[in-house]
């Protein structure tokens, strides 16, 4: 992997003063090969898919199709109709939440969830719906309590310290006691090898902005026989075979979930995105950035207070931390301010964790394929100064 | 407390570019929240902070974790200091827009207000004596001798803050008619206006005749039209003969530059009391130089009046 060509793909690590961006957990950047596939779209075939009989449209439709067939290859489903595009994540295991029909089965969560994977079970509570969360990754505990679960939904890597789950061991835990998986893929889909089919997963949602693509996409993939059995989210154009004034006619999957005008344009840049990152091998990126986090974390791993385990290795790309009784935003700021270093600081939405935790937050350096050695060595020098402050 | 001297810089900028507007309302906000004893929920006050030491960081690691560590202290310092800077800049205003000067009425030092607003028409002098002061010699007086407060002024009748200073010296004698003495001596500006001893020794001619502040006053009416010397001179007789004045007897004493001593014997007295420029009034040995509003004027005779 030539990262220093794959940096020229990235027209905004060009500008002066040089940025170092490490906020990739939040999103990442887009290589001009995404830009171009949008702008295609607006420039030559800027129409409506899937309705209009037109040239413009014929076209539009058929580039929607080849994302779809794209994003199925992407994760290893079995059929593109197991792709649902949606705006991200969030709205991917919105969609499961109201329209999985839970037979009044609990859901189980884990302790360190994204709020994209809490306030959908919080708010389903209130219809009857309980949840109950077990420690991250602690297949015992989970084992202990899937029984009568109708749902295990959880992370496969944590946004908040790049800390992954045995996602195959929970999956065949999850449905040797009957409940059905669904797994956030926000901070995996983008670093690792993901294969649904072989993982057995049921449903799994990822962000197309964390993995190259625009923002305002996402994927939503789910086995198709409990798609099809799934009633509409959002209603409305597209999502009908046909209506009366009292009546509709669902449509098939996945166009049943894709209500109103699509983001043709965002869909075909996350297409764009996705077969990037399989030219460059998700093997490949997953390596480059333990390597960087290795060297991070061997530099400072012990001076600043550290969230998560010590090895690099079970952190992906993350590091996050603290230093002394710094106010992580101060530290985050400061990071941008006297190096341009960009990185998140807060409680990266997951509140939860860090009250129970009684932690005010942490700066979180989230790293990826374009970033460098040379990078990582001024993150750390910049680091070293203020340990002294 | 950033956030006080953010909300100042802000709302002085957004005179001038709307696009300081929204930063200039989030300093507001963040002043209103602080006062209240709440942390700044834009964080405004820690991105100023970040932004500063970041910058400081760079080239001084020290400074800048000294900076970090101290921030709070030293925005309640800057905080203090523009209070303070603010304090005095209104009070300098109102001395300005009140005596014509930030300092008060009997300040001579440059005021950044009136630094396009002069107010006297300035000489240079090598005279490095001591300071005498002046006295109204045998010089033209209104009002008693006897007078609790003296005013002698320096003037030069071709100077134009001299005959601008004019109504208003006119407006303090009306006001304290009886209180006070008034005395004018010339100090003619020969370097910048030509001739202006001409003017001096005309009316001192004129009041060989009984008509010194007639003549005077007229001079000041003419104000600066004179230029050549020619000019000049047949001016000077023109007021003569407007005054009625025995012209013969007035040319004579003017041609023959009866009162040149006189008049350099006020300069020089002038160069003595340390004068840099005209006009210069002299209220009981208190200063007041160049062309003051009313007030300036009032609030040292009232002072001396007082005494």
């Amino acid at each position: 992997m030539n990262v220093e060509k794959i940096r020229k793909d990235f027209a905004c690590l060009e500008q002066k003063p040089k940025p170092i961006y490490f906020d990739n957990a939040c999103q990442s950047l887009r290589p001009k090969a995404v830009i171009e596939k949008m702008q295609e779209y607006y420039y030559e075939y800027p129409a409506c898919a899937g309705r209009s009989w037109h040239e413009w449209g014929q076209k539009v439709t058929e580039e929607v199709r080849n994302a779809r067939i794209i994003a199925q290859k992407f994760l290893g489903a079995k059929s593109p109709d197991e792709i649902i595009f949606t705006r991200n994540t969030t709205e991917g295991i919105n969609l499961v939440s109201q329209c999985l029909n839970f037979k009044g089965k609990k859901v189980i969560i884990t302790d360190k969830e994204h709020n994209s994977n809490l306030l959908p079970w919080q708010k389903l509570a209130k219809t009857g719906v309980p949840f109950e969360t077990v420690p991250f990754g602690n297949t015992d505990a989970l084992a202990k309590k899937t029984s009568g679960a109708g749902l295990v939904s959880m992370t496969m890597t944590s946004n908040l310290d790049g800390t992954s789950i045995p996602a195959k061991e929970i999956i065949e835990i999850a449905h040797r006691n009957g409940a059905l998986v669904l797994l956030d893929a926000a901070q995996s889909a983008p670093h690792t090898e993901i294969n649904v089919k072989k993982l057995g997963v049921d449903f799994l949602a990822c962000s197309g902005h964390k993995m190259l693509g625009p923002s305002g996409t996402g994927i939503l993939y789910g086995k198709k026989e409990l798609l099809d059995k799934m009633p509409q989210f959002l209603v409305g154009g597209e999502t009908v075979k046909d209506s009366t004034y009292t009546t509709s006619e669902a449509e098939k999957v996945p166009e049943k979930f894709e209500a109103g005008l699509q983001n043709y344009s965002g869909i075909l840049g996350l297409g764009a995105a996705l077969e990037y990152l399989k030219q460059i091998g998700l093997d490949n990126i997953h390596r480059h950035e333990v390597r960087l986090n290795k060297k991070i974390t061997d530099a400072l791993g012990d001076k600043v207070q550290l969230i998560g385990p010590k090895e690099a290795e079970l952190r992906s790309g993350i590091f996050s931390f603290n230093i002394n009784k710094m106010n992580p935003h101060d530290v985050s700021m400061l990071l941008s301010k006297s190096y341009n270093i960009m990185t998140r600081s807060g409680m990266h939405c997951v509140h939860s964790w860090f009250h129970a935790n009684n932690l005010p937050g942490s700066c979180r350096a989230s790293l990826y394929f374009y970033n460098t050695e040379e990078e990582c060595d001024i993150f750390v020098e910049a680091v070293r100064k203020l340990l002294a402050f | 407390m950033i956030c006080i001297i953010a909300f100042f810089v802000f709302a002085f900028l957004a005179v001038f570019s709307v696009s300081y507007r929204p930063l200039a309302k989030e300093a507001f906000e963040c002043v209103f929240r602080r006062i209240t004893l709440k942390p700044c929920e834009t964080a405004l006050d820690q991105r100023i902070k970040a932004h500063i030491i970041g910058k400081i960081m760079k080239h001084s690691p020290k400074l800048a974790a000294f900076t970090f560590r101290y921030f709070e202290v030293l925005s309640w310092l800057l905080v203090i200091i523009m209070i303070s800077s603010l304090a005095y800049t209104i009070y300098g205003g109102y001395n300005y827009y009140r005596y014509g000067n930030c300092y008060g009425p009997e300040s001579t030092a440059f005021c950044p207000f009136g630094a396009f607003d002069e107010t006297t028409s300035g000489v240079a002098t090598n005279y490095t004596g001591p300071f005498i002061a002046p006295t109204p010699d045998d010089d033209p007086s209104k009002g008693p001798e006897d007078a609790k407060v003296t005013i002698i002024e320096f003037g030069c009748y071709m100077c134009p803050y001299t005959q601008e200073a004019e109504p208003i010296i006119k407006e303090v004698l009306t006001k304290y008619e009886g209180k006070v003495r008034f005395v004018y001596r010339d100090f003619p500006l020969g370097e910048i206006h030509a001739r202006a001893d001409l003017h001096a020794e005309a009316a001192n001619c004129a009041g060989e005749q009984g008509m010194y502040w007639e003549y005077h006053d007229k001079l000041f009416e003419r104000g600066a039209t004179c230029g050549a010397s020619e000019t000049s001179i047949a001016m000077l007789k023109d007021i003569a003969k407007e005054l009625r004045l025995d012209e013969e007897k007035f040319s004579k004493c003017l041609d023959t530059r009866k009162y040149q001593q006189e008049i350099q014997k006020d300069f020089e007295d002038g160069i003595k009391a340390k004068l840099t420029g005209t006009p210069t009034f002299f209220i009981n040995n208190r200063t007041i130089v160049g062309s003051r509003p009313v007030a300036a004027f009032e609030k040292v005779i009232d002072e001396e009046l007082a005494r």
